[in-house]
């Protein structure tokens, strides 16, 4: 990989103190607020505590609103005349691909880092493999989320369209069942929306398909709703953004 | 050396068709035929929407013809690139706005295999004293010597520019020019798009003119311009419509007219050599209130590149002169 090119990708993203709030520290502060504040924060869940429950939903929610703005702008910069630049360079489109790939999980890192420590001095509390591959499963999960991004990006090609992408995610967020439990109706149309198996999936190590709902009581879900879910959505979103490059390819 | 025995560019029948949004196609590049020889500084002449960077895309490896071959220093345009023998500088736009100068200069360095030092291009570009400044706090002359610095980057044998001095103003074009002159006396070819006929006179030894994709005009850049400039003359003509019609078929026959236009009895001439035509309007037509101006450069351009219906279009073999 051009290690120059992304340095200075990097730096490009982690120096764009607004984009950082809203991936890291809000995020954070959500958890705190809905989660370690809460009286409930300590009771046990599954392979660990609701804090760490809430944690987990919270830093997959800054890991996408990542990926998603790295997606996106990638795709708004080649339009807007950036693509030309490097068309009069050596650098391959793989090449880009790779920069951009490394930026999107580098950057989505930084939330999860951020909401874990948070987590670890707050009272959140589990089984190392459950924070081990929760951590893991947030980070490869919001990767899907880059092709969102890069689908909004291709297909509005503004910068405005890109965070109309990332406010879009609170929405998701709400029915992805991540800030706070649904149940009946919502919970059934819930299951079908992006990021509803992207979140069951993270904190699968955790509830181990256990799934809280409004008044309280508990569900258990089999693990293929959450695969299945992530795997349409990752099929629709690649299906979208192969054919939008092409059909942006057709225009040159 | 090989370089010497190659021509820099070479084009063949090149055609380029856009689908438009309505399922129609439009020819923006229809035909030309080119070549470049190493060493050369040539001028793509032509108004906007002739084509010019539709064909300069398909040289670069942007665009992919719709037919035709194109070639540079005898191999497909995309080799030429990713061996750094051929560089440009883009019209506005393809500018990360949230890096700095030196920054923009360092990512593109990276990405050829052997760069010329970052602060070498920084200054040959003369933007040593904005280096560390964003982009987007940049004006648009700053902007266009960045596009210029990362064009030196690969060492390029060719450059070419679009629109290099768009959005400049008179001093940092002149600044512009001063570099591009160093850049062409070290030897290499130079290709730039520009509508402004001054640029290509001050600049080019040779000029392609380019309308509706087509090349209408390729010559040494003094023929060229010789048929380019030139003034117009306007008159009254006799009243009578049979000495009027015979005095139009008269002017048209002048050598070096490009254009006869009538307004009611007045008729106005354009033409390279301004005094035959006053004096044959003069003694031998009957002409009265004749009146002799130096026409505009867009008007003279307007006239060679054939916009207007009763002007007589020089053809191509006409001033093809280095052919």
């Amino acid at each position: 990989m051009n290690v120059t090119y992304a340095g200075i990708e990097l730096r490009r993203v982690l120096r764009d103190y607004v984009s950082m709030f809203f991936i890291a520290l809000l995020p954070a502060f959500f958890y705190v607020v809905f989660g370690a504040a809460q009286d409930f924060s300590a009771q046990r869940a599954g392979n660990g505590n609701v804090a760490m429950y809430i944690m987990i939903s919270m830093a997959a929610y800054g890991a996408v609103t990542a990926t998603t703005g790295v997606g996106g702008m990638a795709a708004v910069e080649r339009a807007q005349g950036w693509g030309r630049q490097l068309g009069l360079t050596p650098l391959a489109d793989h090449a880009y691909v790779a920069v951009k790939a490394f930026v999107a999980v580098v950057v989505a890192a930084v939330p999860i880092a951020l909401i874990y420590l948070v987590g670890v001095l707050t009272g959140a509390e589990g089984e190392v493999l459950a924070w081990v591959l929760s951590a893991l499963v947030v980070l490869l999960g919001a990767s899907v989320f880059a092709l969102y991004g890069l689908v909004m990006g291709l297909a509005f090609r503004t910068e405005a369209a890109v965070s109309a992408a990332s406010g879009v995610l609170v929405i998701m967020g709400f029915l992805g069942n991540i800030f706070v439990p649904l149940s009946g109706t919502m919970l059934a149309i819930a299951r079908f929306t992006p990021l509803y198996g992207y979140a069951a999936l993270a904190r699968y190590p955790v509830t181990e398909g256990t799934v809280p709902t409004t008044d309280g009581t508990l569900l258990q879900e089999p693990l293929w709703y959450a695969l299945a879910n992530v795997g349409v959505w990752l099929t629709v979103l690649a299906l979208l953004a192969t054919w939008l490059v092409r059909r942006g390819r057709d225009r040159q | 050396m090989l370089t010497n025995t190659q021509p820099a560019v070479e084009v063949r029948d090149l055609t380029k068709t856009f689908r438009t949004p309505g399922g129609g196609t439009v020819r923006a590049v229809d035909g030309i035929d080119l070549t470049i020889r190493t060493g050369e500084v040539v001028a793509f002449l032509g108004p906007n929407g002739a084509g010019k960077t539709t064909t300069l895309d398909m040289v670069l490896g942007l665009t992919e013809p719709t037919a035709g071959i194109v070639s540079v220093f005898g191999a497909p345009p995309r080799r030429a690139v990713t061996s750094g023998r051929v560089s440009a500088v883009l019209q506005t736009g393809g500018l990360l706005r949230d890096l700095s100068v030196r920054e923009t200069v360092q990512l593109i360095a990276s990405t050829h295999r052997h760069p010329a030092g970052v602060e070498e291009v920084i200054e040959r570009a003369g933007l040593t004293a904005i280096a560390g400044r964003r982009v987007a706090k940049t004006s648009g002359g700053e902007q266009q010597r960045l596009r210029f610095a990362l064009a030196l980057l690969p060492d390029p044998d060719l450059i070419v520019l679009d629109e290099p001095t768009a959005g400049m103003d008179v001093s940092s074009r002149r600044a512009f020019w001063e570099s591009m002159h160093a850049e062409a006396d070290a030897g290499r070819t130079v290709v730039f798009a520009t509508h402004y006929l001054e640029e290509a006179d001050a600049f080019a030894q040779r000029i392609v003119m380019v309308a509706q994709g087509r090349v209408v005009a390729d010559g040494a850049t003094a023929q060229v311009r010789a048929r380019a400039s030139g003034r117009s003359v306007s008159a009254d003509l006799p009243a009578d419509p049979a000495r009027a019609t015979r005095a139009l078929q008269v002017l048209h026959r002048i050598p070096g007219v490009l254009e006869v236009r009538t307004e009611g009895r007045r008729v106005h001439v354009h033409a390279g050599d301004s005094d035959a035509v006053a004096r044959a309007l003069l003694t031998q037509l009957d002409a009265t209130a004749l009146e002799v101006t130096s026409g505009s450069l867009e008007a003279a351009f307007l006239a060679i590149t054939g916009d207007s219906p009763t002007s007589l279009v020089p053809t191509h073999a006409d001033l093809e002169v280095l052919g």
